[in-house]
Order: C-alpha cells, then sequence, then structure tokens
C-alpha cells in the first residue's frame, strides 16, 4: 500500500465534508435540548463514515480488506431475509433467553441468600473473582454439553450473565440505610413487606447496572458461541465464513446489525431504568 | 508509541529492501500437514537457496487468502476451491505448485445411524466446516441432488467446530474429517473403526485439490520474485520429499516448532504417516487434469455453485518448470 | 464468624456439585463404551471409571488439578509445554492491552468532560463501540495492522485487549473528573486559576479515586481481550491458543487446565491492582 493516495479528489472532498459536519456539530452541541442530544451523535457517526469512504476510496483499498460504508450499506438493503434469520437466531433464541434466564437465576439465587449472611459471605468473593473470569474460554465446552443449536449459545449467555448479575442484586439489596430499615421496623413491616417496599426499590439502581452491563456481555456470547459450532445460520456463523470467503461486505452488514441490536437493548434497558429509579439522583434533572 | 510507529517502519523499510525474505502464510495450526516447510526451514533447504523463510501459522480466524491480500504474506497455503473462490472475488490468486497430489477429505459417519452409501445422507445431520473449507462439501451434495437448507428430503448441515465432539455426542450423523487428523480424533476417543463408515471424496469422485502453493497474479509478473518463488518451491519440495522419507524425524521437527507445547507426539507422528500418502508422487507440479476436475466439481453445483465460470490463469506451471530443471 | 470459613463452605459444596456433575455426565460414554462391547456395567461399576477418562465431558476436579499441577510446576518454566510460560505471554499481551486501554480511555474521558461536543457525540459510540462483537472484528485487525506494517502477532491483540479495557476507565474518568461540585469549582474561580490549573489541582485528584475504582474491572477486561485474541489470532502462543489446540486436538483436559491458569491469572492481577489502589489511596489521605 503506498502511502501516496491514489484518487486524491476523493480525500479532499471527504476531508471538507468531514469538516462540515464536525462544525455542524460543534455549533449544534451549544444548543440544549432533546433533539440536539440525537442529532449529534448521529452527525459524528455520519462524520466517521464519511471519512472512511474517502480513505477507501482515496486509497483504493481493495474491498475483501475493508469495503467502504456505501458498499456495506447496499449489501444489508440487498440481504434483509438473510440477516433478520441470523439475528433471530442470534439474538432472539440465543442471547435474549440467556439473558433472561440468567438475570433471573441471579435473582432468584440472591433472594434465596438474602436471609443467610453466611451463605452471602461465602458466596459474594466466589462470585466477584468469578464475574473476573474469562468465561469466553468455556464457550467450547457448553457448546460440546448442550449441542449445536441454539441452546448452548443461550447456556454460555446465562453463565456468563449470572455472576456480575448476582455480584450487584446482592449489593443492591445492601443498599438500603441502617436508618431507614429501622424505620421500617418501627412501623412493624414484616420481612417481606421491607424487602418488597424499601430494599427492593433501593437495589434498583444496581440492579440496572448489572443489567447493562450483561446486556453487551449477552451479545458477545452468543456470537462467539457459534464460533465452535452451529447451525448454518446465526451471526456468529456468517461473520466467520464469510470472512473465509472474502465477504467482507457481509460481514461488516453483520457487525451493523449487531451494533444497532446492542445498542437498542441497551436503551431498552436505560429507558426503562429511567422509569423505575426517577427517585434515584442519578436520574434527576 | 511514537517508537512503535518507527519501529514498524523500519521493519517494513528492512523487508522491502531484502529481496530473498520469504513469508508464508499457513492454512491452520502448527502441525504435520505443514511439515515439508518445517523441515526445509530446520533441515537448511531454504538458507542454502539463500531465503530467509518467516512461515505463519494460521487459526479459526485467519483466512490466509485475506492475509495474503493485505500484503501480510507472500505465499500460502490453502485449498484450490478456496483459492478459486476468492479469485472470483477479484483477489487474483495463482497456485504456483501443489504438493499435495491427493486429497485427505472425507466423511465419517456412525454405523448405527444406518448410513451405508451417499444415497443415505438425505433428512441427516452432517458436520462441515466452514470458513472456505466447506465448497467441496457443497458441491458434492449438489450433485447428489442433496439440498443443504434443512429442507425435508435434504440434508442438515451444522458447522463444526474444530474437533470431532458432534459425532461423539451425537448431534451429527456424520462429521468431516481428514485422514490425517480428526478420523484418528475419533479413534482415538475410543469408537472401533469397524462402528465408522467413511466417504472419501477421492473415491467418490468429488476430491478437489488440497493444499497448494499461491501468490498474487500481479506480483509474479517481477521477474525478481518469480526467481524467489522458484527457490522457495525447490527448496520447499526437498524438505516434502525429506519428510515423506523420514515422517518420525519430520515430526519432531514440527513438534519443535509448536510454540503452544500442546500438540503431543502420537498425534504428530501420526498425521505425518497419513500425510505422506497424500504428498506421494507429487514433485511439486500441478496435475493439471487435477486442477481441471476440481473446476469441474465447482461449478457443477446446481443453483448455487461455488464458482460460476471457469477461470482463466488460475494456475501456471512457471514456476514449477523453473524449479524441477535441475 | 471469620471469613474463611464461609467461602471455604461455597467452595466445598461447588467441589460437590462438580463431581456429581462429572459422575453423571461421564456415565453416559462408560455405558454407551459397554453396549459396543455388549457389556453391562453396574453404577458402582461405572463410577470410579467416570473419574478417569482420557476426554472426559467434564473432567473431575482432581484431573484437572493434576493437570494443572503439572502443567505449573511439573516443568521448567521456559519450557513451552509450562502453564507459567505460557501465562507469562498472556500476561504480556494483558499489560500491554491495560496500558493502551487507560491510556485511550484517560485521554477521551479528558476531551469528553473539557468539549461538550465530544460529550454529545462520542459518549454513545463508546457505549455501542462495546455491543459489537470484538472476535468479529479480530481477521480485520490482524489485516489490517500488517496492511500498516504491524506484523508482530502482539499488536493486534494488546488492540483487541484494548478496545475492551478502555471502556470501564472511560466511565469512570469521566464520572470522576465531573465529581468536583460546583462549591469547589467557584472557589477556584476565586483564587483566580484558570482552565488548566482547576484541572490538576481540583478535578484529576478528584478523579483518582474514580480511577482506581475502574482499574479492577478494566484489567479484567484487558484479560479476556487477550485470551480471545490468542484464540483466533495465528494460535501460536498463551493460555488461549492452548485453549484451542485443546478443543481441537480432543484434550479436555489441556483447556481445562489452561482455563484455570487463566483463572489464577485473572486473581492475580486483581489482587495486584487492589493493592495498588489500596497504598494509592493510602497516599492521597483516603482512610481505607
Amino acid at each position: 500500500m503506498s502511502w501516496v493516495p491514489a484518487h486524491s479528489g476523493w480525500l479532499a472532498g471527504a476531508l471538507m465534508l468531514w469538516l462540515v459536519l464536525w462544525a455542524a456539530s460543534v455549533m449544534l452541541a451549544r444548543r440544549e435540548g432533546r433533539g440536539v442530544r440525537l442529532v449529534v451523535p448521529v452527525l459524528f457517526g455520519l462524520s466517521l463514515l464519511v471519512l472512511w469512504e474517502g480513505i477507501v476510496r482515496a486509497w483504493a483499498v481493495a474491498p475483501v480488506i475493508l469495503p467502504a460504508p456505501s458498499v456495506i450499506a447496499a449489501k444489508i438493503a440487498a440481504s434483509g431475509p438473510v440477516l433478520w434469520q441470523d439475528f433471530a437466531q442470534t439474538i432472539l433464541k440465543g442471547a435474549v433467553p440467556g439473558f433472561l434466564i440468567g438475570a433471573g437465576a441471579a435473582f432468584a439465587v440472591a433472594i434465596l441468600i438474602d436471609r443467610s449472611p453466611f451463605l452471602q459471605r461465602g458466596l459474594l468473593p466466589v462470585g466477584n473473582f468469578v464475574a473476573a473470569l474469562p468465561i469466553v474460554g468455556l464457550a467450547p465446552i457448553l457448546v460440546m454439553w448442550f449441542g449445536f443449536d441454539w441452546q448452548s449459545k443461550a447456556a454460555v449467555v446465562v453463565v456468563m450473565v449470572f455472576f456480575p448479575m448476582l455480584v450487584n442484586i446482592v449489593a443492591g439489596l445492601q443498599a438500603s440505610e441502617r436508618m431507614q430499615r429501622d424505620l421500617m421496623a418501627t412501623w412493624g413491616a414484616s420481612y417481606l413487606q421491607t424487602l418488597l417496599r424499601l430494599r427492593l426499590p433501593a437495589a434498583m439502581p444496581f440492579v440496572f447496572n448489572g443489567l447493562k452491563i450483561a446486556s453487551t456481555l449477552a451479545l458477545i456470547g452468543a456470537i462467539v458461541a457459534e464460533f465452535f459450532g452451529s447451525p448454518i445460520y446465526g451471526m456468529g456463523f456468517r461473520i466467520s465464513t464469510e470472512v473465509g470467503r472474502l465477504g467482507l461486505d457481509m460481514v461488516w452488514a453483520e457487525i451493523a446489525v449487531a451494533a444497532l441490536a446492542g445498542s437498542v437493548f441497551y436503551g431498552l434497558i436505560a429507558l426503562i431504568e429511567r422509569g423505575v429509579t426517577f427517585w434515584h439522583p442519578s436520574q434527576r434533572k | 508509541m511514537k517508537r512503535l510507529i518507527t519501529a514498524a517502519f523500519l521493519a517494513a523499510a528492512a523487508t522491502s529492501a531484502s529481496a530473498e525474505d520469504v513469508k508464508l502464510q499457513l492454512k491452520w495450526v502448527t502441525q504435520s500437514q505443514f511439515a515439508g516447510y518445517y523441515v526445509a526451514q530446520a533441515k537448511g533447504f531454504y538458507e542454502e537457496e539463500g531465503l530467509n523463510v518467516t512461515i505463519l501459522p494460521g487459526g479459526p480466524d485467519i483466512a490466509p487468502t485475506q492475509v495474503i491480500a493485505g500484503g501480510g504474506a507472500d505465499v500460502m497455503v490453502d485449498w484450490m476451491p478456496a483459492a478459486l473462490a476468492a479469485r472470483e472475488k477479484g483477489l487474483p490468486l495463482v497456485n504456483i505448485a501443489q504438493p499435495f497430489a491427493s486429497s485427505g477429505m472425507m466423511l465419517t459417519c456412525l454405523k448405527e445411524t444406518g448410513i451405508t452409501s451417499p444415497a443415505d445422507f438425505a433428512d441427516k445431520t452432517l458436520g462441515v466446516w466452514f470458513f472456505g473449507n466447506e465448497f467441496p462439501f457443497l458441491s458434492w451434495m449438489s450433485q447428489l441432488g442433496l439440498k443443504t437448507d434443512g429442507s425435508p428430503g435434504g440434508v442438515t448441515v451444522l458447522k463444526q467446530g474444530f474437533n470431532v465432539d458432534p459425532l461423539l455426542q451425537k448431534q451429527a450423523a456424520c462429521i468431516s474429517t481428514m485422514t490425517y487428523n480428526e478420523y484418528w480424533q475419533v479413534i482415538d476417543a475410543g469408537i472401533a473403526p469397524e462402528d465408522l463408515v467413511t466417504f472419501k471424496y477421492e473415491d467418490q469422485g468429488v476430491a478437489t485439490l488440497e493444499d497448494g502453493l499461491y501468490v498474487l497474479e500481479d506480483r509474479l509478473a517481477d521477474p525478481a520474485f518469480q526467481e524467489t518463488m522458484v527457490k522457495f518451491v525447490r527448496a520447499s519440495m526437498k524438505g516434502w520429499k525429506y519428510a515423506e522419507a523420514n515422517p518420525d524425524e519430520a515430526a519432531m521437527i514440527v513438534l519443535e516448532n509448536d510454540q503452544t507445547g500442546a500438540q503431543t507426539e502420537t498425534h504428530q507422528k501420526r498425521m505425518m504417516g497419513e500425510i505422506a500418502k497424500l504428498t506421494a508422487g507429487s514433485n511439486g507440479a500441478l496435475d493439471v487434469a487435477a486442477a481441471e476436475r476440481t473446476v469441474a466439481s465447482l461449478l457443477s453445483g446446481g443453483s448455487d455453485p461455488v464458482i460460476t465460470k471457469a477461470p482463466e490463469g488460475a494456475w501456471t506451471s512457471v514456476i514449477t518448470d523453473k524449479a524441477l530443471a535441475e | 464468624m471469620n471469613r474463611a470459613l464461609p467461602v471455604l463452605t461455597v467452595l466445598l459444596g461447588i467441589l460437590a456439585i462438580w463431581y456429581a456433575a462429572a459422575v453423571w455426565m461421564n456415565a453416559t460414554w462408560v455405558f454407551d463404551q459397554a453396549e459396543r462391547a455388549g457389556t453391562t456395567v453396574t453404577w458402582a461399576e461405572a463410577i470410579p471409571q467416570t473419574m478417569a477418562q482420557e476426554r472426559p465431558l467434564l473432567p473431575p476436579p482432581h484431573q484437572v488439578g493434576a493437570e494443572l499441577w503439572k502443567g505449573l510446576f511439573g516443568q521448567a518454566v521456559t519450557s513451552k509445554r509450562s502453564l507459567v510460560y505460557h501465562g507469562y505471554v498472556t500476561f504480556k499481551g494483558t499489560m500491554m492491552g491495560f496500558g493502551l486501554g487507560i491510556v485511550a480511555g484517560v485521554l477521551l474521558a479528558m476531551a469528553i468532560v473539557r468539549f461538550r461536543v465530544m460529550d454529545m457525540g462520542l459518549m454513545p459510540w463508546a457505549i455501542i463501540s462495546q455491543t459489537i462483537p470484538i472476535v468479529a472484528l479480530a481477521p480485520m485487525i490482524i489485516t489490517l495492522s500488517s496492511q500498516l506494517g504491524l506484523t508482530a502477532r502482539d499488536v493486534p491483540k494488546a488492540i483487541i485487549a484494548a478496545y475492551l479495557s478502555f471502556f470501564p476507565v472511560l466511565v469512570s474518568m469521566v464520572k470522576g473528573l465531573r465529581s468536583p461540585d460546583q462549591m469547589q469549582l467557584d472557589l477556584l474561580k476565586t483564587y483566580g486559576a484558570g482552565e488548566m490549573a482547576t484541572f490538576l489541582k481540583l478535578r484529576l485528584p478528584a478523579s483518582m479515586p474514580y480511577f482506581f475504582a475502574s482499574l479492577k474491572v478494566a484489567v479484567a477486561a484487558s484479560l479476556v481481550g487477550t485470551i480471545v485474541g490468542e484464540l483466533p489470532t495465528g494460535a501460536i502462543e498463551g493460555l488461549g491458543a492452548r485453549m484451542l489446540i485443546g478443543s481441537q486436538f480432543g484434550e479436555p483436559l489441556i483447556m481445562w487446565a489452561a482455563l484455570f491458569a487463566a483463572a489464577i491469572l485473572a486473581g492475580l492481577l486483581i489482587v495486584v491492582v487492589g493493592v495498588v489502589e489500596r497504598l494509592a489511596a493510602r497516599r492521597m489521605g483516603v482512610r481505607a
């Protein structure tokens, strides 16, 4: 690859457009309002895409190395059904059930051990440790156990999600203050009442923090697990197969879908969080 | 960071200064499948030719075609179907030598599934490698008239990982195996050969050419590069023939080069023995008839052929003619 | 009740479940083999056989322990069969990625806190970046870096590790740099402090607890990134490469041993970072 661009016109044009977009974002960023909060990141992303397109065209980068965004967009438009099938297999069947089971199990265990400080003291350090482990390494083993279809992908997600969630929920359940708990006691509240009215709501910021971490883990887990065996559809399958076939435009199309799905997933959790934890300082405007 | 970049520049400059540096990208991890190259290096065959060869192992996420397209290697080991498919994608790869005369690929089935001939594949689950290795399988299936999309009457295809577990766990009726590797892992796992049914691609008449040496077409126009490749192929073939004659020594050389330290002597010696059967009879020159058979097999893919038209200039004897002249 | 007892109880519980699962999962194979051989085995005969298979579905703890011991202490640490050696390779990659990740995270956080447009434009993309499966990018990172002349395989590995580890640092640093309240900022203004002075004297020191708190998460993420990077990028050496080879050649013991070696490494890294965090906190006058 030569350092001198072959088509410098493309580079100059892209740079100019990039500058314009950038200046527009800077100007917009000075303003207030909800719209601005949405427009600026979009402009920012657009400016990066423009730069990418310009670089690819200017140096005539081979499409088998890095396809231009326009090529990727065309591929996305042309392969809707395939992308949807992969999305359904990996996200809807693998990541989402795994996420729900993992988070649900963590919740159940956290409540179960809530009344036993002994178990808590035992499980928390272990959970903290396991949460930091490269669980991804378990993927080939779980594929061997649960077969090649979505069940094994969901299993990987469950294991990846469980410990970070457990640690966060247990920490959250301890988040209410002594004084608040004493107050509940003076009102004669039972354990269940205290749990439902005080401690669970107080735990929510921690729970949502855990859910956000878990949402990205779920996606990575479901996709990585497909590398170790899968049916002939699914996002991880498509990515690894198309790299081998030099179909890089398809690889990037899948990456775009993954990023979009991940962002929507994350956004949904953030939205629910705002509804549930409206009282928390971090949510007040 | 700055120092890192400078160092990288210097390294790049040094590579282009000396024409006799050769980077070889392997198709997979260090194992006896590539013994010839490791032997040529360890025995000094490359050195005798004045070459400084760097052997780059592959892995599950490394497509040799992509590495060579990115300039990360000068020459690569790959299977012809993958190379031809890449050529159709606009990456002009050319076969310059073919150390493997026969194919080692087969489908291995459990006898208890009742499969006795390819006609029994219908409605069964078959394990296949993807990542460019699926092409021979897909064209075989379309020749058999079996759909691979899981529809009734066709076959259900599963992407198998890097081991034989799908067969052992009975998740698939048959899996892809190589005569020199996975087949023996099935045996090692305690399944007797008489409990297995195997279909060699070679016997089914659907064999495609495996491990060959490929370079980019435009670089081949450079006489200096041609000269380097002649030396490289000559030394590599010397390495292969040595490995064929001394399989145990070759396997040990491979083991020394395995940096993971996880490979075992038993596996590698046995693999070398099987590999020697595949390289036997090849002096490095490509058998054009075999190459054309490969093309024909790939073209006959029915509705979804692996390649859509016969390639032109996908192989050349320029290098092997010179390399084998003396 | 001291701290060790509950942890030990839980660990013993896990061990018991593990053994039970090993018997249950490995038994299928024993019975299958017996059926192929035309004999029958009772459970009493089967259980010892589940404990010592060469390719167990789930190796019992003592088998993994023995393999781990062999890998860690059974050979010279410089041998390529030594898990210490491979652990060191992985450790090096982790540290490179960790360093890169810290630098990137801190610089981006500074830009985000300083420039409003970066805050609004970049922050959402930083979150989106973490939803992209890094393994999908690995082959591209390798080819692109070789395109730029960086052929050493540690570079892509470090980039992947940095990609995962910069995010926690970024998030915590943004929070930390913004942690001084208005009163403190006003006070510095009355002192006539400029932006630079405010940053150095107030924002930066105030962010330190947040910074150190993020390091534990970042180092764990970096280790995950390195192992994921070792798996596909040439599988030359390191714990990730051993996991791959173990998987390919059907040697579950090698895989499990590498997995536990990775766990030990993770534990060590977290302890070291924790000590650094405590030392730093003490030096900065925070009561631990």
